[in-house]
């Protein structure tokens, strides 16, 4: 029988343990609210985006880029301080996912980095020009994966999955098969400010909603938009090494100089997923489009629609994590693989350093 | 001889357990089962298949709402026209179609969205939301301004962010922006 006082040393651990753990989660929430009444710092490419873009708090908006490309003004619902806040913060998200630039790391980008295994990813890397790239006369690139134009797009039908993809869902996918990691809820500040950011571009570039724009999403790039002659990895390399490798390195394991991530990596522990709609062997169209369209920088449209293909073959039989949907054998398989290949294909790779490699046409 | 060494066969016989114990024995995963499926068909039976099926039922003025709003356009470009259909439900006919999220009934004078806004309200307060509100002093997204609806002036609960009683409606109002060619933050005076 128990005595009196291991009774209550048990009521004490039964309250304390649930009392101790909702005190934690106010403590975590009023940090949280903390951080979103903190000034913004942002990154260089963020100050001259939203500077750009006059973003500041007040009534009413008024885009500078519209006044530019139309020659009128159109007056939009301004913003307030806490707005602008969750606007700079979704920009600094999309720049620096892994909070690189940021003073106090990956707590100012809502500890993104919980949710991605990949410590290369950003937004950045996809949807470039922080999310809304232009040519010098203000014109968006077709297949630029302009963040604006998906928002307006937003909840569309998603051919790949089936569902009518929400634009916090479409993130979520992002973290999960892009960066190779995990789900943020939906409602969090990660999600939220990204979401806002994107909503911001949408007014300063005066986007309708349910539009199509030519910058939203990859302008994918199917087998019968090229002579087919077919898909090959081996011409793949072969034009991989020419064009791509100065940047991303002679394997695909990006270039990472002083702890930044100067070029990410296409293939490793720290590349997509299996499952991310950038690897060809899951989906034959993105990648291709992708490169075509926005590769090499300031290069942009040199590659043609077979030499595109070509290289997202190749980078598909590179090895790379397994996404959720392969189970845990080819999980396993493809650790050992992320380990053992880069140093014999090195191995190799010196071996034959004093021939010539053969072009195959 | 006694009765325990009797049941364990010590004396050489045998006896079968009768079904009184066996069921006995059974009766609380049993019972345990049952509960179980009872929750699965309640679940699948009772608790809203209608907001997860395919078909959505034709409601009241649907066919003018569809040609007034463009609504097959929007279809055209990928959108369900299906989950705007329902939104439409949902917002003329909430206490119908989103019965699982209010307590109104067809006896209420105000029992649907509709009571206290237009479509096209819907359509610039989407294109507005996710903004600051001054009153709860904090950014508000459109899906929990529709929950709020719910739970407030609909008298009812708050439905999860996923739910096609709130992700259709932010359809209804995507689509019936879409006709206006509404932007972000468009105002409702054009000014």
């Amino acid at each position: 029988m128990a005595t009196l006082p291991a009774k209550l040393l048990k009521v004490a651990l039964i309250v304390s343990i649930p009392g101790g753990l909702y005190l934690l989660a106010v403590n975590k929430h009023a940090e949280r609210d903390a951080l979103r009444q903190a000034a913004v710092e942002i990154t260089p490419a963020c100050k001259a985006k939203l500077q750009d873009y006059a973003l500041r708090p007040g009534e009413p908006y008024r885009s500078p880029y519209l006044r530019k490309m139309t020659g009128s003004w159109s007056e939009l619902r301004g913003y307030s301080e806490d707005d602008v806040r969750a606007i700079q913060r979704g920009c600094n998200i999309v720049d620096d996912t892994q909070g690189q630039l940021a003073r106090d790391g990956a707590r100012e980008r809502w500890n993104a980095t919980r949710f991605s295994r990949s410590t290369h990813s950003s937004c950045d890397h996809c949807h470039q020009g922080v999310g809304d790239k232009q040519d010098a006369a203000g014109n968006r690139p077709v297949g630029s994966n302009g963040l604006a134009a998906s928002w307006v797009m937003a909840d569309m039908y998603d051919r790949f999955t089936g569902l009518l993809l929400p634009y916090e869902l479409r993130q979520m996918q992002c973290y999960i098969n892009s960066s190779n990691g995990f789900k943020p809820n939906a409602a969090d500040d990660l999600l939220r400010d990204v979401t806002a950011y994107s909503r911001f571009l949408a007014a300063a570039l005066d986007l309708k909603i349910g539009n199509r724009y030519p910058e939203q999403g990859m302008d994918e790039i199917a087998a019968s938009a090229t002579l087919r002659r077919g898909d090959d990895y081996v011409r793949g390399a072969h034009v991989y090494r020419q064009r791509c490798a100065t940047c991303h390195g002679p394997q695909g394991l990006g270039t990472v100089v002083q702890g930044r991530v100067l070029y990410p990596a296409l293939a490793g522990a720290e590349s997509f997923s299996f499952d991310s709609r950038m690897n060809f062997a899951r989906i034959d169209t993105v990648m291709p489009g992708f490169i075509c369209r926005n590769m090499p920088l300031g290069a942009e449209g040199s590659l043609d629609n077979q030499q595109c293909r070509d290289i997202a073959i190749y980078l598909s039989t590179l090895p790379r994590p397994a996404g959720d949907k392969q189970g845990p054998l080819v999980a396993a398989w493809q650790q050992l693989m992320m380990t053992v290949m880069p140093p014999l294909t090195r191995y190799a790779e010196s071996l034959g350093s004093n021939h010539t490699l053969h072009a195959p046409d | 001889m006694d009765r325990a060494e009797s049941r364990d066969g010590k004396d050489g016989t045998q006896r079968r357990p009768g079904i009184g114990w066996l069921l006995r024995g059974l009766s609380k995963p049993l019972a345990g089962a049952a509960a179980i499926a009872g929750f699965v068909l309640w679940a699948h039976f009772g608790s809203g298949i209608q907001a997860f099926r395919s078909q959505v039922s034709s409601a009241p003025g649907w066919q003018q709402f569809r040609a007034s709003y463009g609504l097959d356009d929007f279809g055209a470009d990928s959108y369900f026209t299906r989950a705007a259909q329902n939104g439409y439900n949902l917002f003329y006919f909430t206490h119908e179609f989103g019965r699982r999220f209010t307590r109104k009934t067809a006896r209420d004078a105000v029992n649907s969205c509709a009571g206290c806004h237009t479509a096209e309200d819907l359509a610039y307060g989407f294109v507005n939301s996710d903004r600051f509100d001054a009153k709860l002093g904090r950014r508000m997204s459109f899906e929990e301004r529709v929950m709020r609806c719910y739970a407030g002036p609909m008298d009812g609960f708050v439905p999860t962010l996923y739910d096609p009683a709130v992700r259709d409606i932010r359809i209804l109002a995507r689509a019936v922006a879409h006709h206006l060619q509404l932007g972000e933050g468009a105002r409702k005076d054009g000014s």
